[in-house]
């Protein structure tokens, strides 16, 4: 899997197929702060992902 | 309490208009020039992103704005509230918002609340307007404009920033997701950082996306989320749909 990460580093991980929250937990972040694109769409967490899926992590903002 | 500010010169598109728009009507025709003359917005927030909305609103000539904001001008606002000055620190916002708008473009009809926006008076804030602009703070405001706007079926542009990032998307509804498909959680709150020209840049957004939309131009950002980060000097987008799951929008219909 590709994986870009909030800060606009990239990660190859290879991992079997697993709930999108829990790959983002396991990379460190907070599923309550960000949502995730895969392979360009945005999907719930509850979807799973791997093999050569694409994962964009967005740590979507709130400001004013 | 609510105060209403109206000024209600130049109703009519005469030759002084055609001279204040000329350069846009090059895009969208005095066909267009009309339109937004006869939309009225209402804009959430004169903060950092209402300042950029509601200045770019008035100059196009969008015809009635509506400007909510509930706080008065602090001095950590002026970084990147460019609605306020020095002068008005300690003076409502909305206030404060409505005079720079009369001066920037008097021929429109702009209206200043002095309210928060609530479950309460959302209703009422919201009679006759045309088109939501979020220049709000929070997602817990955002989901009340989201839903007022499904309730009334007219569009939501959605903007939002922190520090040198930003995102902005357009609801349509009946056609598009809605905000809490795309955003089905909160974030945790949090003071973000802020500087005014991310505010600039995502609030210039919302705009355009309100021109095209009044005008029928272009392609909107219609489950489509845009993304900017600044510190990169990077724009890009994701797609979203609407979610089964939605606890706003499910079992509304939609048609493209
Ligand atoms: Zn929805």
């Amino acid at each position: 899997m590709l994986i870009s990460m909030p800060d606009g580093s990239r990660r190859v991980l290879s991992r079997s197929e697993a709930r999108i929250e829990e790959i983002v937990k396991d990379l460190g972040i907070n599923p309550e702060e960000v949502i995730v694109a895969k392979n360009g769409r945005i999907v719930p967490d509850d979807e799973t992902a791997g093999g050569s899926d694409q994962l964009k992590i967005v740590r979507f903002v709130h400001g004013g | 309490m609510k105060e209403d500010y109206s000024s209600m010169r130049g109703e009519m598109l005469g030759d002084g208009n055609r001279g204040r728009y000329a350069r846009q009507i090059l895009l969208f025709g005095e066909e267009g020039q009309k339109k937004l003359k006869s939309t009225r917005v209402l804009i959430a927030g004169a903060g950092g992103l209402g300042s950029a909305i509601a200045f770019y609103m008035a100059a196009a000539g969008f015809g009635r704005i509506r400007i909510v904001d509930c706080d008065v001008v602090e001095l950590s606002n002026l970084n990147r509230q460019i609605l306020h000055a020095q002068a008005d620190l300690g003076r409502a916002k909305a206030l404060s918002a409505y005079d720079s708008l009369a001066g920037i473009n008097p021929e429109i009809e702009v209206e200043a609340v002095v309210e928060r926006i609530s479950e309460e008076n959302v209703d009422d804030l919201l009679q006759g307007c045309d088109m939501i602009m979020d220049g709000m703070d929070s997602f817990p405001s955002r989901y009340l404009l989201n839903r007022a706007a499904l309730k009334r079926a007219i569009p939501l542009f959605h903007g939002a920033i922190s520090g040198y990032q930003g995102q902005a998307t357009t609801i349509i509804p009946g056609k598009t997701a809605c905000l809490s498909c795309l955003f089905p959680r909160a974030p945790p709150p949090a003071t973000a950082p802020a500087i005014g020209s991310t505010c600039g840049v995502i609030g210039s957004i919302e705009v355009t996306e309100a021109i095209k939309y009044v005008t029928g131009k272009g392609r909107l950002l219609k489950n489509r989320l845009m993304l900017w980060d600044g510190l990169e000097g990077c724009l890009e987008e994701v797609s979203y749909e609407p979610s089964p799951y939605c606890r706003e929008c499910r079992g509304l219909g939609r048609d493209a």
